[in-house]
């Protein structure tokens, strides 16, 4: 045998598959645990050799930046090994996540509970964008809760390196609801800001305990946005009009957003400001967040371990299923991945989950087991 | 007076060990911690995978007929390297075809040489597991360009020769693909030049820099960032192009090395290393030489990993029988834990169940 | 303040009366006291206040000032405020006599100062007195049970405070007393500063039930109004349905009727199971704000890793001359700007790639690394080794 077979039998011994708790198109996921300390796992499964194009590239996303990034609030990935030509990741397990809580009628959220979140929620991607990574997909359900109570980001599939100058990247990342204007405008030339506005609508939901930006298509997106925050002018956001799929949508008016969140401190609502600024470059970043005055007011950030957890027992840990090959027909070395097929598919129909959010990237592990 | 000195002596320790628990970002990076080699350790590596392999193939030779090996001139851990150099000068060529981005040329290059870490040349050889590492490179670094318009610019490849790679390739690499690359270290360098106050403009012209990145590029020829750290080599590949600036800049980092030396005086025998070794094998082999070490290759191939050949129709179908064995007493199993009542039986111990476990999963695909 | 007002009423040519030209002036005109009680007001913010946080002042329709005499019926909006000696008397006599500074008290000669009058919460002012005594002594002696080692210690120091309050209100000992105060101020200070923050942090807890329930309440009335409305509507479709049944279908009439009846009891007995989850979240609450005492929270700590990024080896600069990155900073177009790039993003990549293990010194010999000797790295040894 190989020695690189070899050292891989060494690992798949590492850990047990006990129970299969979801599976997707692409990916299953398995309830395991480490063989030597019994310690509980997820192990995700990732069919692989089924592309034309070999490797998918969420795939390959998810492994290179979990490898390198070890961080409290960002999940370990704990080995990784094949098992004929699958690929087999092994992550920490964890209960639950931002948009089961969020959904939990029978929760109350105090706001020191949302202080902490925010809190857990810009450590992890202040500790991402150290390491030069722009995740590029964050919202409530990539937010994954451990049993302890910490938060960790999830999801790196869409993952990438800041660009070096002049290199395009992809607009097509990122949900509609949390995705930020200059991307909706088609901008290929972004940065560290479009996750902060990410992080705003998710502080903002976890306020309303509603998705606050709930836009139906791309252009209705944009709509939704210039509703609730006003339509930018050009002395807001200079050179808007310039990016390449910029198109009027209308005028709306500015309303403070007192009038949404009634309940809100200010230095609440100042912060909440910062992450949704129309220009980028004025967007707070991540380190600068965690120093706003927000986080040191009193109420103190809740104890991770007295945050809201689930009521039920139901959710074993749903993992993502990794799926969505990234579309690389696609000529030249720049970027292109056109649309991926589940942000579309992910966003087609919000309406039709009972009042829910349109649930297509989940696996759906909340059935009980007999 | 004694013990007053003692005490001051541990809060001091207290303090500098509170600030050294502070690791630094590099070394949770895959590469500090999974493919940085000393310089004889490299050499062992690769020696006694190449005696490993040997033996292997020797032995395939004699079951298939004995007595045919011993004719066979094999080839050793300096000649294996030697053609990695040669398919390693076939990248920066296909990225210019491609005019694919210099990370993408860098970490295919890096790919390739660590999959010889791990693997053979004459298991594998090196033109497809080049072809592949390129490619995967690609998907890696944010490039991804189709499979198909890949392979059809390239004479003589079909998507065949590298998808059946991938898998192998990406396992030899411990799925470890972030790369730091020197050309980066070396731009760095260079735009933090600017901040020394008394090196203007023209003390620093940018025929400098590019001679640099020459000696960056021909480091990928060598095991330089095997052994050393990207910073490293790119100052080091700066001080071959002006020693007096490579030094400037160093001095002023040396506030922050721990000892109160200069950095240079630190670094002297690293630099002085990876400098050597960048004008000594900082550039492709000579063709003639690579020539015989192919020809030789042809002979000693591993049979049982050339496709289609006797050895490897022979070992698929031994695989494919242990599967079918596998597949049928899985079933059984389930079978008898059905009428026991039981999914796992009760009476298995857990390794047993782990074992279990371990051979569904390499079946349910 | 009441100079200005009469300031103004020179320039406006107004008459000024006699008894508003100085305040000082023992039977101040009513036209002036309005000015004097919003300063007052400004000035006192004490008084006793309720478990709200609202002050309750009394008031009574006989009141009268000690002082001036003036009294409710010649004045409906006389205010007295009481001395920290609890001594009576009107606003304007308070600013008469305090203005200019600290001055005794017309009826005990305590020097006193303006700021040291108090609304009046109770009738009585032994009451008033006691109540501001135990107000001040529970700001110091705020220690609690589980501050002490025994219950016995715990019943010694109550009594303690219990001594020291009774001499303050009966003014018996007051130097000696005020001496014991000093002392277990000054022995407790860091304690006492503890548990102080421990009683706001709980009053604050207290507060955001209380804001949440009112939130809870609000919700649940919309979600009632929602409700009734959503009914109203179906009551209505159901209406039309079984007319629009009863025009199309052959079934008989009586059938069609029981058939939608049936269905719309369904959807609302699913909407008062709703409701049961929506009432439940009080109680919820609560639980959540009795456990919030029992682990504490901890003030913010921005970041909480231990990784080091060499921040201070370099400095990242606001520009750099970089041919690299030219027709980017340049950008013609302003997408750059809009879309959000930062160079300084890529800049400081490379900065950090520059300093980044540059003191990390070749391994020598055959020692491996030294993280693999961290078993979760096992299969590097065994693949290296092999």
């Amino acid at each position: 045998m190989d020695a690189v077979e070899r050292a891989n039998t060494e690992r798949q011994k590492r850990w047990v598959k006990d129970q299969k708790v979801g599976e997707g198109t692409y990916a299953v996921v398995y309830r395991g645990r480490e063989f030597a300390t019994g310690r509980k796992v997820a192990i995700k499964k990732i069919k692989v050799g089924q592309f034309k194009d070999g490797l998918d590239m969420s795939a390959i996303r998810e492994v290179k930046y979990l490898r390198e990034l070890h961080h409290q609030n960002v999940i370990e990935l704990l080995d990784v090994f094949s098992s004929k030509t699958n690929l087999n990741l092994v992550l920490e397990f964890l209960d639950s996540d931002l948009e089961k809580i969020i959904k939990d009628r029978t929760l109350v959220f105090l706001p020191a509970d949302i202080k902490a979140w925010m809190a857990m929620t810009f450590r992890g991607l202040e500790f991402c964008h150290r390491n030069f990574v722009l995740h590029r997909d964050l919202k409530p359900n990539n937010l994954l809760i451990a049993s302890d109570g910490q938060l960790k980001i999830a999801d790196f599939g869409l993952a990438r390196d800041f660009t070096d100058p002049g290199h395009k990247m992809t607009c097509q990342v990122i949900t509609r609801w949390y995705r930020p204007p200059e991307l909706l405008f088609g901008s290929r030339y972004y940065s560290t800001a479009v996750d902060i506005w990410s992080v705003g609508c998710i502080f903002a939901e976890l306020m309303l305990r509603t998705p606050y930006l709930p836009g139906e298509t791309d252009m209705d997106q944009l709509k939704t946005i210039f509703r609730a925050l006003g339509t930018p002018t050009e002395e807001d956001w200079p050179g808007h009009t310039k990016l390449p799929d910029y198109v009027p949508v209308g005028q709306f008016p500015r309303t403070p957003l007192r009038d949404l969140f009634t309940a809100a401190t200010t230095d609440t609502l100042n912060l909440l400001s910062k992450c949704l600024i129309y220009e980028p470059r004025k967007r707070i970043g991540a380190k600068e967040a965690l120093h706003h005055a927000y986080f040191f007011a009193l109420p103190y950030p809740s104890h991770p371990s007295k945050l809201p957890k689930l009521s039920n027992n139901t959710s074993s840990r749903p993992l993502d299923e990794v799926d969505g090959n990234v579309d690389m027909n696609a000529s030249g070395p720049g970027v292109k991945a056109s649309a991926p097929n589940r942000l579309k598919r992910k966003l087609s129909s919000p309406g039709d989950e009972l009042g829910g959010r349109p649930l297509a990237r989940r696996l759906d592990f909340t059935q009980k087991r007999s | 007076m004694a013990a007053e000195n003692s005490t001051k002596a541990t809060s001091a320790e207290a303090g500098s060990s509170s600030l050294g628990k502070k690791k630094p970002l590099y070394e949770a990076s895959t590469q500090y911690k999974n493919w940085r080699y000393s310089p004889e350790r490299l050499e062992d590596v690769r020696t006694q995978l190449n005696a490993a392999a040997v033996a292997v193939i020797r032995n395939t030779f004699e079951a298939d007929e004995p007595g045919s090996s011993s004719g066979v001139a094999f080839l050793d851990a300096g000649e294996e390297q030697l053609l990695v150099k040669l398919y390693i000068s076939k990248i920066p060529q296909l990225c210019g075809h491609f005019r694919f981005p210099e990370e993408v040329e860098a970490t295919a290059i890096s790919y390739l040489k660590r999959f010889y870490l791990k693997n053979t040349v004459m298991d594998w050889h090196p033109k497809n597991v080049m072809l592949t590492a390129l490619f995967l490179a690609t998907k890696t670094t944010n490039n991804p360009i189709s499979l198909e318009a890949y392979t059809s610019n390239i004479p003589k490849t079909s998507p065949s020769d590298v998808l059946d790679l991938e898998f192998l390739v990406a396992q030899s690499l411990g799925f470890e693909f972030a790369v730091w690359h020197a050309h980066r270290a070396l731009w760095g360098i260079w735009l933090d030049l600017q901040s020394l106050p008394d090196l203007s403009a023209d003390l620093r012209p940018q025929d400098v820099y590019e001679i640099a990145l020459k000696h960056v590029r021909a480091s990928r020829f060598t095991d330089a960032e095997l052994i050393y750290t990207p910073s490293q080599i790119a100052l080091a590949c700066l001080s071959i192009a002006s020693p007096l600036i490579c030094q400037r800049w160093a001095d002023s980092k040396s506030a922050v090395s721990p000892s109160s030396q200069p950095l240079s005086e630190v670094l002297e025998d690293t630099l002085g290393a990876i400098k050597f070794m960048v004008m000594q094998a900082g550039q492709p082999p000579d063709v003639e030489s690579v020539r015989e070490v192919d020809r030789r290759l042809k002979l000693c191939k591993n049979p049982e990993k050339v496709v289609g050949s006797k050895a490897y129709l022979a070992r698929i179908a031994e695989d494919e029988h242990r599967a079918e064995q596998k597949r049928n007493k899985k079933a059984n199993d389930v079978r008898r834990a059905l009428a026991e009542g039981d999914p796992f039986g009760s009476e298995l111990t857990d390794k047993e169940k782990a074992e279990r476990l371990a051979e569904l999963d390499e079946d349910d695909d | 303040m009441a100079n200005r007002t009469n300031v103004g009423g020179w320039l406006q040519g107004k008459t000024v009366r006699k008894g508003g030209i100085t305040s000082t002036n023992a039977h101040s005109t009513r036209s002036n006291t309005p000015q004097v009680q919003s300063t007052s007001t400004t000035v006192f913010g004490g008084g006793v206040k309720d478990s709200s946080g609202r002050t309750s002042e009394y008031f009574s329709m006989d009141d009268q000032c000690p002082v001036c005499k003036s009294d409710r019926y010649l004045n409906p909006k006389l205010r007295l405020l009481v001395s920290s000696c609890y001594h009576k008397m009107c606003e304007s006599c308070i600013d008469r006599l305090f203005t200019l500074g600290p001055a005794p008290c017309p009826i005990c000669q305590k020097v006193l100062r303006k700021l040291a009058f108090t609304p009046q919460t109770f009738e009585d002012l032994t009451v008033e007195k006691e109540v501001a005594v135990r107000r001040r002594i529970a700001k110091e002696f705020n220690k609690r049970r589980d501050d002490f080692q025994d219950l016995r210690a715990y019943n010694d120091y109550l009594e303690e405070v219990e001594d020291l309050t009774f001499n303050l209100i009966n003014d018996i000992d007051v130097p000696q007393t005020e001496a014991r105060i000093a002392a277990h101020r000054a022995e407790n200070a860091a304690l006492i500063e503890r548990n102080v923050q421990r009683d706001e942090q709980y009053a604050h807890a207290l507060k955001e039930q209380e804001e949440i329930e009112r939130q809870e309440r609000e919700q649940r009335a919309s979600e009632a109004r929602r409700e009734e409305e959503m009914e109203r509507e179906e009551r209505e479709k159901g209406r039309r349905e079984i007319i629009d049944r009863l025009e199309t279908s052959s079934k008989n009439a009586a059938k069609v009727i029981a058939k939608s009846r049936a269905e719309a009891n369904k959807r609302s007995s699913a909407r008062t199971a709703a409701d049961t989850v929506l009432k439940s979240n009080a109680q919820l609450l609560r639980s959540r704000a009795a456990q919030s005492t029992v682990v504490p929270d901890v003030p913010h700590v921005p970041l909480q890793d231990d990784w080091y990024a060499y921040e201070d080896i370099y400095t990242l600069m606001s520009s750099y001359e970089d041919p690299y990155s030219e027709a980017v900073r340049k950008d013609r177009e302003g997408i750059m700007r809009a879309g959000g790039y930062r160079v300084e993003e890529a800049w400081e990549r490379a900065l950090r790639s520059a300093v980044m293990g540059l003191d990390l010194l070749p391994l020598v010999g055959q020692g491996i690394s030294d993280v693999d000797k961290d078993p979760s790295s096992q299969p590097d040894v065994v693949m290296a080794a092999a």
